[in-house]
């Protein structure tokens, strides 16, 4: 929407910036045009914001099922495809199909874990993205999006909840 | 009258208490824009005799490992000790060694993480990295020991045009898979709660360095999505790389209990090598944290008496455990009555390397249990330090013994021979200057304390007046 | 005493019996088993560090003290066990079972040289290439041509002459008969003077071999471990007469 704004507000501690959000709630604005980033992972009750969903858990049991398949076919479909006889044990071996089917299942768990986070949050990301360096020093950042009208008052508002700066947030290159 | 208790052993323990609580790391927070400089100038702060010792490395990794190896890959296995009946030498030795120093990695990381142990957090990183460089020596190592190592490659399972698979009744088979299971998964394990400080990394350097961090960071901010993708994926990876990892081990030692050898053919050995490579991979931790602490600038903020004596309490159990396993497997072969195998243990305790075998248990029994009970010695850094070489020694001795020195008996005695390593030393030298080497170079790029999670914990813990006592209170805000 | 069959195992083929009361230990099958199978010679330094290519050695033995010394001769050679220790372990299928000839063979082209097998084998029976040995002419000369050579990284072992139990096949097969007794004779027991070797179709009841195999002084070697092995060992000893 051409007449809105989007604007940054830094913090110094989670009170603040807890404090900071409701009253964005009450000035108006819901969940889904705001946007916490900070330095470490804070809570979502902490900051009273929404849970977060994620796709990894069921990436991951994706992949641990596709980790499981593998097993078994390496098992017990390689000798399917040429049968070799070794020491007495039977072609299909039991005891070593489990240590494979588990090992193949743990890989695919975490490898699709892994993957999850790529695709969860677009990594890689290398376009200019909204974002100040001092986030990574501990601040909590508040990013948000109001009717550029209304700029002034939701500055104000900020500024009086402590917001060490609010200023429009640029895309700038990481 | 009432009666006070007064301890004999330590005396003094009631003014011991009134310690100061910022000896505590998670309880003396600094802001995070000062650790997070405190952890970049420890990495830009480069002496030149960090340099000397670098290029001394790289020559003996290049001398040592490379052009012995090479020297031995044109001109075959004969230039090593192994014959016959010791066709297993100190390849498998070192593999097995390096393996073992790599779980100690998994081990911190992992398990203390699951169970919220709060003093992992400035060095779980630290650990990692050895977990990975660890790995890489015990690759090495193992394609040392192949006759034909060019041809390695036909273990990995891809379709060919003879149709031929590798053979998963192996130990071997189970080994590769396992290992790479493990590699790839500590690999990812690292490089996860790295993103965040690669970030940081990013935001505070210039010229070459920033495009190195900010590729590495992939973009990362710090929104609440990516932080609860990140979290969650590193608590999936957490629960799920500890079973990887007691796999692995357990895996190592089929090599050896599946064969039919005296001594080897023991079922107490899945477990006695899982213990066995916490005993060796703690050892190295508290090592590498010893050597991290003084010579790297800053460090001593991060790493402090308290972490040396959470890792010697480990350390104390862990031994205990193994001196266990050890009279398990030592006893039911004393008891049991096969001849071969008590051929083979008078071996072990009256042969040539009796004073290897009584080094080994001096060495990870005795000395660690006489050590670690105390509470002074495990704060103090330079015990700990030697202590964790020692143990490290111990262990290598512990692995010498059950391969090449157990070989020597088997149930053909015309065949009996004392091993003699040759080409082994030297390239076993090349490991460790090459583990030492890869541990440096990674010191200058990659930030060794994770300091988000450092944060999160001091975030997390305040003191509260509790009676009369100010006690440190952990707030549950993970 | 017969080489015991469990019921999920195929029957034995091919084996031999081992007279350790004939044994001179004059060793003429270690040479001629050189000979047969082009075995590269590892020189005194390496012989001497137990790497010499022995696919059959003559294992010797003192009992008694002097003057009463006795000497026993034991042969030793892959005893193609039916359930061998060696096959399950090789990560890439360079040892397998052949289930036509019922004996264990070495792939040497696709073995990589992780010794595992080596290591596994009760009767120590497999030899690895740790160089490559030269063998200069006119040596060159003397290699068999029906047998292959095997360069450094490779394991080798006894394959009972496996190219002479080819050849006697193809030509029963073409002359559309079966295999006589005693048609085969690997290099050892071709050579053995004092005739302690004896080989031939364990399958086939009535063979030579099969009714050695049967005498009252037969026993396995290393048989508790369950190996199966198809190589009979006949041992008197001093409960039937013999030098000890």
């Amino acid at each position: 929407m051409a007449d809105t704004i989007t604007l940054l507000a830094l913090f110094q501690d989670v009170d603040p910036a807890a404090d900071a959000i409701e009253r964005l709630r009450k000035l108006g604005l819901d969940d889904g045009q705001m946007n916490v980033i900070s330095g470490i992972p804070v809570l979502e009750r902490v900051l009273g914001r929404p849970k977060r969903w994620t796709n990894v858990p069921r990436l991951a049991l994706g992949g641990a099922g596709l980790g499981i398949l593998l097993g078994l076919f390496l098992v017990y479909g390689t000798p399917i495809l040429f049968a070799v006889h070794v020491g007495g044990q039977p072609l299909y071996p039991v005891p070593p199909g489990i240590i494979i089917v588990f090992e193949m299942g743990m890989l695919g768990l975490m490898a699709a874990s892994f993957i999850g986070v790529f695709l969860d949050s677009y990594f890689p990301a290398y376009k200019p993205m909204e974002y100040i360096p001092a986030i990574s020093d501990g601040k909590i950042a508040i990013l948000f999006t109001c009717p550029q009208k209304d700029q002034a008052r939701f500055v104000k508002a900020m500024q009086a909840e402590g917001a060490e700066s609010v200023q429009p947030a640029e895309r700038r290159p990481l | 009258m009432a009666v006070t208790a007064k301890s004999l052993l330590r005396p003094r323990a009631h003014t011991e208490e009134e310690e100061d609580p910022t000896e505590h790391l998670l309880l003396d927070p600094r802001p995070r824009g000062e650790m997070n400089a405190m952890v970049m100038e420890s990495m830009h702060t480069t002496s030149w005799k960090f340099w000397i010792v670098t290029m001394v490395l790289a020559l003996i990794v290049a001398v040592c490992l490379f052009g012995a190896w090479g020297y031995m890959i044109a001109n075959g296995l004969g230039v090593a000790g192994v014959t016959k009946p010791e066709y297993w030498g100190i390849f498998l030795v070192n593999t097995v060694f390096w393996i073992g120093i790599s779980h100690a990695g998994t081990f911190v990381s992992a398990l203390l993480r699951v169970l919220k142990v709060e003093f992992r957090r400035p060095f779980t990183r630290a650990a990692e990295l050895m977990t990975t460089f660890g790995l890489v020596q015990a690759g090495l190592s193992i394609f040392m020991h192949l006759g034909r190592v060019w041809l390695s490659y036909w273990l990995f399972p891809y379709p060919n045009e003879r149709g031929l698979w590798p053979n998963f009744h192996s130990p071997l088979m189970w080994d590769f898979m396992a290992i790479n299971t493990y590699l790839l998964a500590s690999t990812m394990y690292l490089f996860m709660p790295l993103i965040p400080d690669l970030a940081m990394a990013r935001d505070r350097s210039t010229g070459w360095r920033k495009v190195f961090y900010r590729i590495l960071s992939l973009g990362f901010r710090g929104t609440e999505g990516e932080w609860t993708h990140l979290k969650t994926a590193m608590n999936i990876f957490a629960f799920a790389i500890l079973p990887v990892m007691f796999s692995v081990h357990t895996i190592v030692a089929w090599d050896f209990a599946m064969a039919t050898r005296p001594g080897w053919s023991s079922t107490v050995f899945g477990p006695y090598f899982v213990v066995g490579a916490l005993h060796s991979g703690l050892a190295a931790v508290v090592v590498v944290l010893f050597i991290i602490s003084t010579t790297m600038k800053n460090m001593k903020y991060f790493i402090r008496p308290e972490h040396f004596d959470g890792i010697g309490k480990l350390m104390l159990m862990i031994t205990m455990t193994w001196g266990y396993f050890f009279f398990n497997d030592y006893i039911v072969e004393w008891y049991g009555g096969e001849s071969i195998s008590r051929t083979l243990q008078k071996f072990l305790e009256t042969g040539p390397l009796a004073w290897m075998w009584i080094t080994m248990l001096v060495l990870n029994f005795v000395i660690p249990l006489a050590v670690l009970w105390n509470r002074r010695w495990r704060r103090t850094p330079w015990v700990m330090f030697g202590l964790g070489i020692l143990i490290n020694i111990g262990m290598w001795f512990e692995r010498y013994i059950i391969i090449p020195d157990a070989l020597t008996i088997n149930r053909m005695p015309f065949t009996w021979r004392v091993y003699i390593p040759h080409v082994e030393i030297p390239l076993t030298i090349g490991t460790f200057a090459l583990f030492i080497l890869l541990y440096m170079l990674a010191s200058r790029l990659i930030p060794l304390v994770p300091v988000w999670e450092v944060q999160e914990g001091q975030m997390a813990h305040t003191l509260r007046k509790f009676g009369k006592a100010k006690v440190a209170t952990k707030a549950e805000i993970e | 005493m017969t080489t015991p069959t469990p019921s999920d195992t195929p029957e034995p083929k091919w084996g031999m019996v081992i007279d350790q009361d004939l044994c001179t230990g004059c060793q003429a099958c270690v040479t001629a088993c050189a000979m047969e199978n082009n075995l590269s010679f590892v020189g005194e330094e390496d012989a001497g560090y137990g790497r010499g290519m022995h696919w059959i050695r003559v294992e010797r033995f003192w009992t008694g003290v002097f003057p009463t010394v006795y000497t026993s001769f034991q042969p030793v050679l892959c005893q193609q066990c039916g359930h061998a220790p060696c096959e399950p372990v090789c990560p890439v299928f360079a040892s397998v079972h052949s289930e036509s000839e019922q004996i264990n063979v070495q792939v040497y082209n696709r073995c990589v040289g992780t010794r595992y097998c080596a290591n596994n084998c009760p009767y120590q029976a497999r030899e690895f290439n740790w160089r490559d040995y030269p063998r200069p002419d006119p040596l060159s000369n003397q290699l068999n041509p029906d047998v292959t050579v095997r360069r450094r990284g490779v394991m080798e072992k006894c394959t009972f002459c496996v190219q002479r139990i080819r050849r006697v096949e193809d030509q029963a097969h073409s002359e559309n008969r079966a295999v006589r007794d005693g048609e085969v004779q690997p290099a050892c027991a071709q050579a053995c003077p004092a005739h302690a070797i004896t080989f031939g179709l364990l399958e086939d009841p009535d063979s030579q071999v099969s009714i050695k195999a049967r005498n009252s002084r037969g026993t396995l070697l290393l048989g508790e471990l369950g190996t199966l092995p198809r190589v009979t060992y006949l041992k008197g000893g001093a409960t039937h007469g013999s030098n000890g």
